[in-house]
């Protein structure tokens, strides 16, 4: 009875403070319920962020180029390699999204390892040409490694470009 | 379908090696660019994309040859364990140099407008040093050309006021000079050509057209009389005024030397007023250089001003300092009387204001004088009218 007392009393306190965010955590304390405030990322979440990073990549590579072209910076060499760089790594992003695809998505294709050297593709039917196409595509390197040598080039075009204008240190 | 995996490896292991020697050379070549100019954001931004692709490339070169050196070696366990990581820091790293990518166009933007008000800022500065160097000696010429300006304009005031004047004097008087020569005619039709009275009239007739004569130049001073104005070309004028001066007077060692504008395009005036003017300034530098000197006569175009000026100088004695307010005044002269009425640079000046031009005059004593005409070129009245 006492108990009851108090609680009434309190209910009134905070009432009369005119404090309605005192009744919302009572309430949750009244009807108690299981915690769901975290989410598991088990399964196959992270590969659907890898793959969402080569679509984000490669969109940002894409309006990069667009930026490049719309201020005619491609008209200089050295934004020009740059602006190719980007390309090839938008070729690339895209190139790994279809492997990441491929290999890991659907069921497509199987690939196994028989030893070091040599791999298993089988293909389900109707789509044995996707295996020449998977082993071309597994050579991703072919079109990020070029992507990083335009890079290069273009930055050291800028810097020759600086120097005759008389910008960099060297 | 059994396939060798040499290609895959090797260019799986060589390009994540290409990757990481590439992106550390790309930072150093920003690197440098930075030290040449560290203030310059594009610089900046190409290092963040430089550094985040390095950081890309080293997360995932590492990943892919361990990944293969792990499998070859026979410990694809130890790969299942890293597998997790690695994949995670490449996501990581590859979404971090997408967000630097797209940070490119804010970057230009805030680049330009700091290079326009660097450009503004570096423009202010080489006027204040300018300024700041040059300060006394522009005070100098400001102050001069205000002292010179002033001077003219009390000059033209004082000669308007004259002007009008003289205008006034000249109609009120060319009329009664008008009547006495028309009686005077009169009365010489009624007298033998031998007669004594004949001869007195003609004497009466002559010194009333010399008085209509100064009318007419107080009126060509005072601006009043009309002109006809038409297209003419300035070095063919000055040409044949200068014809007429080598055959009428006597020049002896005197040389007249002429300079004239390639350029130079027609003017709108009366080319009787122009003659008259040009024959005044060439008869008194004639004057001012006695038997021995030279005499110039150049003619300019000024495109930006749109005007012509004709000069002529002389080597003569000039003109004192005291004396250079008062040139144009009517009756001024320096000259003996009987040598000149004074009258000739007055209607000079009338003409020339006439035309919508301007006379100035440069001179020092044993120096010679410089005698400028600037005259509105015929482009500029056709932009008027």
């Amino acid at each position: 009875m006492d108990r009851l007392i108090r609680h009434r009393w309190i209910a009134r306190g905070a009432w009369r403070s005119g404090s309605a965010f005192a009744v919302v955590p009572a309430a949750f304390l009244i009807c108690p319920a299981v915690a769901a405030a975290t989410q598991g990322h088990g399964g196959r979440e992270g590969l659907y962020v890898h793959q969402l990073s080569h679509v984000f990549f490669c969109i940002s590579m894409g309006i990069l180029i667009y930026w490049l072209r719309t201020r005619n910076l491609t008209r200089e060499p050295g934004w020009r390699y740059i602006g190719i760089g980007a390309m090839l790594f938008c070729l690339w992003s895209a190139d790994a999204f279809i492997v990441h695809l491929l290999e890991e998505q659907t069921a497509i294709i199987d690939v196994q390892r028989i030893d070091n050297w040599r791999i298993r593709l089988e293909a389900v039917d109707g789509w044995g040409w996707v295996r020449p196409f998977y082993y071309l595509a597994k050579l991703d390197h072919l079109f990020c490694v070029p992507a990083l040598i335009f890079f290069y080039m273009g930055l050291r075009r800028l810097m020759s470009d600086a120097a005759v204008s008389g910008e960099t240190a060297s | 379908m059994i396939l060798t995996a040499a290609p895959i490896l090797l260019v799986d292991v060589a390009g994540s090696i290409l990757m990481i020697v590439f992106s550390f050379l790309c930072i150093g070549h920003v690197m440098k660019l930075k030290r040449g100019n560290p203030t310059n954001l594009i610089w900046t931004y190409l290092l963040w994309v430089c550094t985040a692709l390095a950081a890309f490339a080293v997360s995932r070169s590492i990943g892919h040859i361990l990944k293969q050196a792990l499998l070859v070696s026979g410990h694809r366990q130890a790969w299942s364990g890293i597998a997790a990581y690695s994949g995670s820091v490449n996501t990581f790293m590859l979404t971090i140099v997408a967000a630097i990518t797209l940070f490119f166009e804010r970057i230009w933007n805030i680049y330009g407008g700091i290079m326009k008000d660097q450009q503004a800022l570096r423009e202010t500065h080489d006027k204040l040093v300018y300024v700041n160097q040059n300060l006394e000696r522009l005070v100098e010429k400001r102050t001069e050309a205000l002292a010179r300006s002033e001077k003219q304009m009390a000059q033209a005031d004082r000669l308007a006021s004259i002007g009008q004047l003289s205008a006034g004097i000249a109609h009120e008087i060319n009329n009664p000079l008008g009547i006495i020569l028309g009686y005077t005619q009169l009365l010489m039709r009624g007298e033998e050509k031998e007669n004594q009275r004949y001869d007195d009239l003609k004497t009466i007739e002559k010194h009333v057209r010399n008085c209509k004569a100064i009318v007419e130049d107080l009126l060509n001073f005072a601006r009043s009389s009309k002109t006809k104005k038409e297209m003419i070309h300035i070095p063919e004028t000055v040409d044949e005024i200068l014809d007429f001066i080598r055959q009428h007077s006597k020049l002896g060692d005197v040389a007249i030397d002429h300079d004239y504008d390639a350029e130079m395009p027609s003017i709108l005036a009366d080319e009787k007023k122009i003659k008259q003017v040009l024959i005044n300034l060439v008869m008194n530098a004639r004057h001012a250089v006695g038997t021995d000197g030279t005499i110039s006569v150049m003619t300019r175009y000024d495109v930006g001003e749109d005007q012509i000026a004709i000069t002529v100088a002389d080597t003569g004695y000039g003109i004192e300092e005291k004396n250079l307010s008062r040139i144009f005044d009517p009756f001024f002269t320096t000259k003996s009387t009987g040598e000149g009425t004074g009258l000739g640079l007055s209607v000079s000046y009338g003409i020339i204001k006439n035309h919508g031009g301007d006379i100035d005059v440069e001179s020092a004593p044993g120096q010679g004088s410089r005698f400028t005409i600037r005259l509105p070129a015929a482009t500029r009245e056709k932009k008027r009218t």
